[in-house]
């Protein structure tokens, strides 16, 4: 069996009374691009601060290719890291700051200065060497925290929301630099957010956290077209939950019968449930069409609503039975003269609808 | 983040705790506190053991009047204290920044000046042939030279020279945190100016007033140098009186048991004065 | 609108009016006695019928102030070193540390600022009395150090909690030790902090009257010991002469003191 790079084992640890993190174990290979995503106290920066050494785990351990990085204090695990707010050091220069690292490591000169030329150059902040980080935007800020965090050749970065106190535009400006910088230098990162677009334009594999442990770890995609549970698709994209009662399970595909007395075969069933067990039926906005096709389900609906939001419309709708449902058909798909109040039948392919218990 | 994980960070890696206080208790409890819980011991010893001491200063009438006096000074240089800077103050939080750093820097020479050159200038000034006496007689205003020095008048003004700056800083910020805002609701809801400032702006400040107002009036009580130099033999301070029943008389049990009294009005005010700010800001508004 | 500079109209007028009254009355003192320290007549007439610098020759003829001033040079120095270090340790504890009391240390470390010094004079000066250490130089460091400590303590502790902990963090997790990323990084980074200890604590000691009263000796005087001396004897213009050379060390002080900020901020 191969050996992974990094580690986590059973990983828990409680502050007095309260636990922060209950029990995590996650296996992380060399050069993946792994987030930690999760509401806030869910448990992802306290995991981070025990890989960084700033808390000691209760129990568990966390290795690095094999051995265990709990006896090393911080400053000896050689790990990179950019952190929530701007940490460089005000009274050095951005060079200077860059070259932190190297010196307190008693590198020679001559790589120092070569070294900090080269992460500069990586962040693309060249001709700012000689300024003073209160002289630079956030934005730059950050990209000098990279550069810095980079500049060692640490096996693993760890980021706690490193574009958090950024605005929308220069969050996706640099949210394409740390990609660059992953793809050119490989080195493996874990990412803390709590911003799900974020941790789907940015990974090679998300882990949901919640309440302390990890609800599931996949690819962005798996998480938003496969969400283990109804906490996953809620966290993950929008979502619609419709009540529904149990019919029969075969194959992993289920029958169900909504709350407006219809019948649908073919939804994915998330768990084993009894015949007529209350459950709930999960449906993504964008998974709803206008147009019927052979495999389709449909539902009628409504009408209250609808806004135009670019490059998709948002209908608002209701059941028969009164239940919301938000519908978001691409802008093409449908005339804004549709937009009147009235009944109508709206369609879904049940594969992409997911059962959960209530 | 939370607060809790933010602050384990560093306490696990560094010992961030109590060693680094050693240095500064052993100065405070050996130099400070031992010295003065000795001359409380002296109070209640000398010249034998009792509280005749404290039977003496609290009985006697001409103790009474120098404590009666050492409040009305400190009360009157308070209030006057308040009254001038309150309106300075206003005018630094919100003047222009280049206006405002001349004053500043006008209140900080004036603090930073040696208290003994600033109190000869006063003694200087008011003296009966001084320059305040000759500018008003020549202008016609008196005919006779006003009495300035070594009495009340002369304290008050040197005493109020020397706090006005204690009270302007710390007020400036105060005002300074107040949103200009609820002023101007307060004119749209048809307060008049002075129903604005009488309503809102004067409550709102009057947190910092108190606690400047406080700090003067502590500090005006234990004044030593000022009133020493500018006061009357008629109206002397409880701070002149102990050093005088020290230095002179040699009495020391009267001297300490004096020093208690004023030791223990003092921790009290700054028991209250910490209640209204907390510690904290206390320390942040030097 | 009350709060609105260009809005006031003849409220403003008059409270600019006042104010700069306030600035001439804090002004009034220190020009006045630069200018009679110039002044011919020994009687302190102002204004002077004349200009002279005999008071200055006569301050610099007398050894016994030059001696005095040079005796408050050195002890306001050390007073100063050793408060900034005992401040400095004091403050990364009260700031940093996490311990029971801690609010409660910090009110005592602040009380020689609050106590009437009057009642800590007599108390340090029967101690030393009986420590043996009246009169000498360690008597009045230690003396003068326990009353600037406040001075030293406030603007560190101040400094040190507007500086964001996870930059300390950031220069440990680049490999510094936690020692060297205080020295390194943390240190330069309060450096506007530890220099304002240093000015308050020298200055706490520099001026300091009522404890230097109660413990000089003939043999060790400071300053401001001697002009109380002299204050006390006659108004002499040789005081006015004095004083204005402080005034002019005060300026020199507050000059250096902006041009550092400036230059330590950018």
């Amino acid at each position: 069996m191969t050996q992974p790079f990094l580690s986590i084992r059973n990983l828990r640890k409680a502050f007095g009374a309260i636990t922060a993190v209950h029990d995590v174990t996650l296996d992380i290979p060399r050069g993946e691009f792994l987030t930690f995503l999760g509401p806030s106290g869910s448990g992802k920066s306290t995991t981070l601060y025990a890989i960084a050494g700033f808390q000691d785990p209760s129990s568990g351990d966390v290795l690095l290719e094999g051995k265990s990085l709990l006896a090393v204090p911080s400053h000896k695990r050689n790990i990179g890291m950019v952190f929530q707010r701007y940490t460089l050091f005000p009274h050095l220069t951005v060079a200077e700051n860059v070259a932190f690292p190297l010196r307190v490591r008693r590198r020679p000169e001559a790589e120092v200065k070569k070294k900090v030329a080269d992460m500069l150059a990586l962040v693309r902040l060249e001709s700012f060497a000689t300024r003073l980080p209160g002289a630079l935007s956030g934005g730059q800020q950050q990209r000098v925290a990279l550069a810095r965090a980079l500049a060692y050749d640490p096996p693993i970065l760890l980021m706690d929301e490193p574009l958090s106190a950024l605005d929308k535009k220069l969050r996706e400006e640099i949210q394409a630099e740390i990609r660059r910088i992953h793809r050119e230098t490989g080195v493996t990162i874990l990412y803390v957010t709590h911003d799900q677009e974020e941790a789907l334009h940015l990974s090679d594999r998300i882990a949901l956290f919640r309440d302390g442990r990890i609800e599931q770890t996949g690819s962005g995609e798996d998480l938003y077209l496969r969400p283990a549970t109804d906490f996953v698709a809620g966290f993950i994209g929008n979502s619609n939950f419709l009540a529904a009662e149990h019919l029969d399970t075969s194959d992993g595909t289920a029958t169900i019968r909504l709350a407006d007395g219809s019948v649908i075969s073919g939804v994915r069933a998330n768990g084993t449930f009894g015949r007529g067990e209350k459950t709930r039926l999960m449906i993504r906005p964008e998974a709803f069409g206008m147009e019927r096709s052979p495999a389709s389900a449909e539902l009628n609906v409504e009408i209250v609503d609808v806004a135009f939001y670019g490059e998709r419309r948002r209908i608002v709708a209701r059941t028969a039975a009164g239940e919301g449902v938000d519908i978001r058909p691409t802008s093409a798909a449908m005339q804004s003269q549709d937009a009147s109040p009235c009944s109508r039948q709206v369609f879904f392919d049940p594969a992409a609808a997911f059962l959960f218990p209530a | 983040m939370s607060v809790e994980t933010r602050r384990n960070f560093g306490t696990v890696r560094l010992p961030a705790g109590f060693n680094g206080l050693l240095p500064a208790l052993v100065l405070i409890v050996l130099f400070f506190v031992i010295p003065v819980l000795a001359l409380l011991l002296r109070s209640v010893t000398e010249p034998e053991p009792g509280l005749q001491n404290y039977a003496a200063l609290l009985g006697d009438g001409t103790y009474a009047r120098v404590f009666f006096n050492t409040f009305l000074v400190a009360s009157v240089v308070t209030i006057v204290t308040v009254l001038v800077a309150f309106p300075v103050a206003w005018m630094l939080a919100i003047m222009p920044s280049a206006l405002a750093s001349i004053v500043f820097g006008v209140i900080i020479l004036s603090m930073w000046t040696n208290l003994l050159t600033r109190t000869y200038a006063w003694m200087v000034l008011l003296q009966r042939t001084g320059v305040i006496n000759r500018t008003l007689i020549a202008a016609g205003v008196i005919d006779q030279p006003l009495p300035l020095i070594n009495n009340l008048t002369g304290v008050t003004i040197g005493m109020v020279y020397i706090m006005l700056p204690f009270m302007i800083l710390p007020l400036v910020g105060t005002l300074r945190a107040i949103d200009p805002m609820t002023l101007r609701a307060a004119a749209l809801c048809g307060a008049s100016p002075f129903q604005a400032f009488r309503r809102i702006l004067l409550p709102l400040s009057l947190p910092g007033i108190a606690a400047g107002g406080l700090m003067v009036f502590v500090m005006s009580l234990g004044y030593f140098v000022t009133p020493a130099l500018l006061g009357g033999t008629s109206n002397m301070m409880l701070a002149e009186m102990i050093a005088q029943m020290i230095q002179s008389l040699l009495n020391w049990g009267l001297g300490s048991a004096a020093a208690f009294i004023l030791l223990v009005v003092t921790m009290a005010l700054y028991a209250l004065q910490l209640r209204l700010v907390g510690a904290r800001r206390m320390s942040g508004g030097i | 609108m009350l709060l609105d500079y260009d809005r006031m109209g003849w409220l403003k007028i008059a409270l600019l009016g006042f104010t700069a009254l306030v600035a001439g009355f804090l002004l009034l003192p220190v020009v006045f006695i630069v200018l009679l320290s110039f002044g011919s007549s020994r009687w302190l007439a102002f204004p002077p019928p004349g200009w002279t610098l005999k008071w200055y020759q006569e301050l610099f003829a007398d050894p016994a102030w030059l001696d005095a001033a040079l005796t408050s040079a050195r002890i306001a120095t050390m007073t100063a070193i050793l408060a900034v270090a005992i401040g400095l340790l004091a403050s990364f504890a009260l700031v940093r540390g996490q311990f029971a009391g801690r609010e409660i240390l910090r009110g005592l470390l602040l009380t020689p600022m609050v106590l009437p010094v009057v009642v800590f004079a007599i108390a340090i000066y029967a101690f030393f009395l009986r420590l043996g250490l009246g009169g000498t130089t360690i008597g009045f460091v230690i003396a003068h150090t326990v009353l600037a400590l406040p001075f030293a303590i406030i603007p560190v502790a101040t400094a040190l909690e507007g500086f964001d902990k996870s930059i300390e963090d950031a220069a440990i997790v680049c490999g510094a030790s936690p020692l060297e990323a205080r020295l390194r990084i943390t240190l330069p980074s309060i450096r506007i902090g530890i220099f304002s200890a240093a000015i308050f604590s020298f200055l706490a000691s520099w001026d300091e009257v009522v404890v230097a009263i109660f413990m000089a000796s003939p043999s060790l005087q400071t300053l401001p010991v001697k002009i109380w001396g002299s204050l006390r004897s006659d108004l002499s213009p040789v005081i006015a002469a004095a004083s204005s050379l402080l005034v002019g060390l005060t300026l020199a002080l507050m000059v250096v003191t902006a041009l550092l900020q400036r230059k330590l901020r950018t």
